[in-house]
């Protein structure tokens, strides 16, 4: 990586390899530093995923599907729909888009995404690095960003199995964003905004889903 | 004291100098609107025909092909044809790939199916996506009508 013209002229004057020498003598500070920096470094580096990866069907798709999916025995499709739309309203989400034709829906809803084994975890971190801060007179306290806030989302398809329309199917997908808030590193404030995704695998939200649906349409939903 | 901040600060700026190193640099942009041998051969590659007439039937074997590879449909269309579906990296969240599917009768029994794919905003151009996908695509059918 070249460093620049442009950057090294915002440096103020007088800083260059004094000060690089001063920072040898200040150890400690080096060394805390370092470890911070080697922690994003890790974040960083992590594995890659190619893109050939994510169009390969996996071994544990096929539970995913059937823990994502139910049946019904019911020739209207258009009444599972609304039905379905319903339910999701009752979970309190917002129905953010919807085909009847392809029996599609999606619905999302914002909730807080503060947990305590992170607070605390932050809190640990905090105090650590800030010993280190001390024994170095410096301040070296680093705040981690904690998940702040999140979007729940939900796609849902309901469509039939067979050319006789007799039964349909329903798949849901529950995923979720979600936003770290601001932490700190010594002086330095790391801005809000970070995020991340993740799909929602815990087998007890489908099934309230699918056994609220089912008291809703009157029917029986069936495993796959 | 002014020095030592000073100090941090340059020892500040070297480490996001060295995490700025992670990322690729910018690669140069091509002549963006021109067509180019390089796109038929990827249009080829996103496009496969299929003996299926009615449209709303193929749009639903690529939605379930889309589910079955584990993307979340974000948006769908029936009278246009189009679906759009989206899937991150597990358990590293960093990379996303995007899909638009888009269906479109060819003749009174064939259906023309083209799916443009992107990865981390970027174009696949690689066959052996499209190739996955449509092979996932076939088999959808196929269970489907069975």
């Amino acid at each position: 990586m070249p460093i620049t013209i442009r950057s090294s002229r915002q440096w103020p004057s007088g800083c260059s390899v004094r000060a690089l020498a001063t920072a040898w003598r200040l150890g400690r500070e080096w060394v805390a530093l370092l470890a911070i920096g080697s922690l994003w470094g890790i974040a960083c580096a992590g594995p890659k995923t190619t893109s050939i990866e994510l169009f390969r069907l996996t071994p544990d798709g096929a539970a995913n599907k059937a823990m994502q999916t139910r049946q019904f025995e019911t020739p209207n499709s258009d009444e599972l729909l609304s039905a379905s739309a319903a339910v999701l309203q009752d979970l309190g989400f917002q129905v953010t888009e919807s085909d009847r034709s392809v029996g599609f829906l999606r619905a999302a809803k914002e909730r807080s995404a503060r947990e305590y084994g992170q607070e605390i975890r932050r809190d640990i971190v905090a105090f650590l690095t800030l010993l280190l801060g001390a024994a170095g007179r410096a301040n070296t306290m680093y705040v981690m960003p904690v998940d702040l806030h999140q979007q729940i989302n939900a796609s849902l398809i309901a469509q039939p199995i067979d050319d006789g329309d007799q039964r349909q199917t329903v798949r849901i997908v529950f995923y979720r964003l979600v936003w770290k808030g601001s932490g700190s590193s010594g002086n330095q404030s790391i801005p809000p905004g970070e995020q991340k995704m993740e799909m929602i695998r815990d087998a007890t939200i489908y099934q309230q889903f699918f056994a609220r649906l089912s008291k809703a349409v009157f029917l029986e939903a069936h495993k796959i | 004291m002014l020095e030592k901040s000073v100090c941090l600060a340059t020892l500040t700026f070297l480490v996001a100098l060295g995490l700025g190193a992670c990322a690729s640099p910018p690669e140069e942009p091509e002549a963006l609107l021109a067509p180019t041998e390089e796109q038929m051969k990827i249009r080829n590659l996103q496009t496969r025909t299929f003996d299926i007439a009615d449209r709303r039937i193929a749009m639903l074997g690529v939605i379930a092909a889309l589910q079955d590879l584990g993307f979340i449909i974000e948006r769908a269309n029936e009278p246009l044809g189009l679906v759009t579906a989206a899937r991150f990296a597990e358990p590293n969240y960093y990379d996303a790939v995007g899909i638009t599917v888009t269906v479109r009768p060819l003749n009174e029994k064939q259906t023309t199916i083209r799916a443009n794919a992107i990865f981390n905003n970027q174009p696949i151009t690689d066959p052996e996506v499209y190739q996955n996908f449509f092979a996932t695509l076939e088999r959808s059918f196929f269970i489907g009508r069975n």
